[in-house]
C-alpha cells in the first residue's frame, strides 16, 4: 500500500467537516472497507505513518483507529501492524446501517413532533426516495 | 534509559516581579506537547530554563534524565531551541550564521537546510538586518530545523509566517515524529493550530500548571450546558462546575467531568436546555480568558 494513495483515499481530514477529526477518519476507513475499495487483509499504515500524512496528530489517528479495532473493522497483530478484518465489510455495512437506521428515527420523531400525520411522513421519505434514486440512476 | 523527555521538578523562578512554579511537569518521549496560557504565565521562562538560558532558584529539570545544568554540554547537543529572541545579527549575512552554528552540531543536514532555505525564501546572501520580522523568525526556526535532535523546543514557531510557511512548519514536525523518541515542545498562542497537531497540551497560568493531559482526554473531560435559572433560584450545589455566563434567567455552565462526577446529570436536576463539546481554544477562554478573569469564583458548590 503507497502511503500517499491510501493518504488521499482517507483525507482530507478537515475542521471545516463536521465531527471531531477522529471522527473523520473512522468514518473515511468504514466507507472504503464498506465498499470494498480497501479489502480484507490490507496492512494500514503505522499511526505515525497515517499522522504525516493527514497532517494530523499521532493521538488523533490512535483514537481513530482503537475505535475502528473495538468495532472489530480492523485489527492489530502484535509486531505486524494494524489490518482490515476479515468481517471488517459487513460490519461497515451493518456499521452504515444501524446509524441509516438511528437517522430515520430521528426524522420520524421529528415529523411526530412537528404534528405531521403517518401518511404525510411516508410521502415525504418516498418523494426523498424518488429524488436520490433519480440523481443516482 | 528514562521514558521521559524532560522533567520539571519542583522548579522555580523569579524574574523581576513574576515568580514561575515551583512546577512539576512530566514530557513523555514521542509526543508533541503544546505549552499554553497567558501572556506572562511563564510559558518563555519555563522554556529559557529548559534550554539553559538561566538557572532556576530551585529544583531541577532533566533531558533524557540527564539535569540541563550539571549536563550543560550532553544536554545542548541533544536539544535544538529556536525562540523569538534569537539574534542572528552578529554574523551580518545568512550564510555566515548558518556556516558557524551548523560547525557546533553533527546532526546538521546541510541538505535539509537548503530546503527550508527555499521553504522559507531566504537567501544565503541576505544581510540579517535587512530581515523582516517574520524572515528572522525563520531563520531562526531554520537553524533548529536543520538539525535532527531528541528534543526540539520552539516557543511561538508561527509568529509571523504566511500559511504555506506555517504548513511547512507542520509538515516538518509530523515527519519527525516518524522517530518514536523524537520530542517536540511548542509554545504558542495558535490554539486550533496545535489541537490538531498537538497530542499533549499543559496550561500554564500565573506561574503555575493549571491543566495537563492528552488532547483527547481534555477535549472529552469538560463539556459546556445551557439550563434555564430563574434569578431567584439559589444556586444548585454541583461541585466541579463553574458559571461561564448568567443572564435574563438563563445560564451557561463548564462542567469538568473529573470533578463533577459521573452522575452530574441527575444531581443538576435541571433540565439541560443545550449542551456542547468545547474546542482547545473554547476552554482555554473558559478557563483563563477575558470573562474568567473578571468572573466572580461563582462555583457551584
Amino acid at each position: 500500500m503507497v502511503l500517499d494513495d491510501l493518504t488521499l483515499q482517507l483525507g482530507p481530514v478537515s475542521p471545516a467537516t463536521p465531527g471531531p477529526l477522529y471522527g473523520q477518519i473512522v468514518a473515511a476507513v468504514k466507507r472504503e472497507v464498506s465498499a470494498g475499495r480497501l479489502e480484507p487483509g490490507t496492512l494500514l499504515p503505522s499511526y505515525r505513518l497515517l499522522a504525516e500524512g493527514l497532517m494530523v496528530s499521532v493521538i488523533t489517528v490512535k483514537r481513530a483507529y482503537e475505535e475502528l479495532e473495538r468495532e472489530g473493522i480492523i485489527h492489530r497483530r502484535q509486531g505486524l501492524g494494524t489490518f482490515v478484518a476479515t468481517h471488517g465489510g459487513d460490519r461497515s455495512r451493518d456499521a452504515a446501517r444501524a446509524a441509516a437506521a438511528a437517522a430515520l428515527a430521528e426524522a420520524a420523531r421529528a415529523g411526530v413532533q412537528a404534528g405531521l400525520t403517518d401518511a404525510e411522513l411516508q410521502t415525504l421519505l418516498a418523494t426523498e426516495l424518488k429524488t436520490l434514486r433519480s440523481t443516482v440512476a | 534509559m528514562t521514558q521521559n523527555a524532560v522533567e520539571f521538578i519542583e522548579v522555580a523562578k523569579r524574574r523581576g516581579g513574576f515568580k514561575l512554579g515551583p512546577l512539576s511537569l512530566v514530557i513523555p518521549r514521542g509526543v508533541i506537547f503544546g505549552l499554553v496560557g497567558p501572556n506572562g504565565a511563564g510559558k518563555t521562562t519555563a522554556l529559557d530554563l529548559l534550554a539553559g538560558l538561566g538557572r532556576p532558584d530551585a529544583g531541577c529539570i532533566k533531558v533524557g534524565g540527564l539535569d540541563v545544568t550539571t549536563h550543560e554540554v550532553a544536554v545542548k547537543l541533544r536539544m535544538a531551541y529556536a525562540g523569538p529572541e534569537t539574534s542572528y545579527a552578529s554574523w551580518r549575512r545568512v550564510g555566515r550564521a548558518i556556516d558557524f552554528v551548523s560547525g557546533f552540531y553533527k546532526d546538521w543536514d546541510d541538505a535539509r537546510c537548503d530546503t527550508l532555505l527555499t521553504a522559507f525564501g531566504l537567501n544565503r546572501d541576505k544581510a540579517i538586518a535587512s530581515l523582516s520580522f517574520g524572515e528572522k523568525n525563520k531563520l531562526s526556526l531554520l537553524m533548529a530545523l536543520s538539525r535532527d535532535p531528541d528534543l526540539l523546543v520552539l516557543d511561538e514557531p508561527t509568529t509571523g509566517l504566511d500559511p504555506t510557511a506555517r504548513r511547512f512548519l507542520f509538515a516538518d514536525l509530523l515527519h519527525r515524529m516518524r522517530g518514536e523518541n523524537r520530542t517536540i515542545i511548542i509554545a504558542t498562542h495558535q490554539l486550533s493550530e496545535l489541537e490538531r497537531f498537538a497530542d499533549r497540551v499543559a496550561l500554564l497560568d500565573r506561574g503555575n500548571i493549571r491543566l495537563c493531559g492528552d488532547l483527547a482526554s481534555l477535549v472529552d473531560r469538560f463539556v459546556q450546558i445551557d439550563i434555564a435559572w430563574p434569578e431567584t433560584a439559589a444556586a444548585p450545589a454541583q461541585p466541579g462546575i463553574t458559571i461561564l455566563e448568567r443572564s435574563g434567567g438563563r445560564a451557561r455552565l463548564l462542567v469538568d467531568g473529573d470533578t463533577a462526577g459521573a452522575d452530574w446529570r441527575t444531581r443538576l436536576r435541571t433540565e439541560i436546555i443545550g449542551e456542547s463539546a468545547l474546542t482547545l481554544e473554547e476552554l482555554y477562554l473558559a478557563l483563563v480568558g477575558p470573562s474568567a478573569m473578571t468572573r466572580v469564583p461563582e462555583t457551584l458548590s
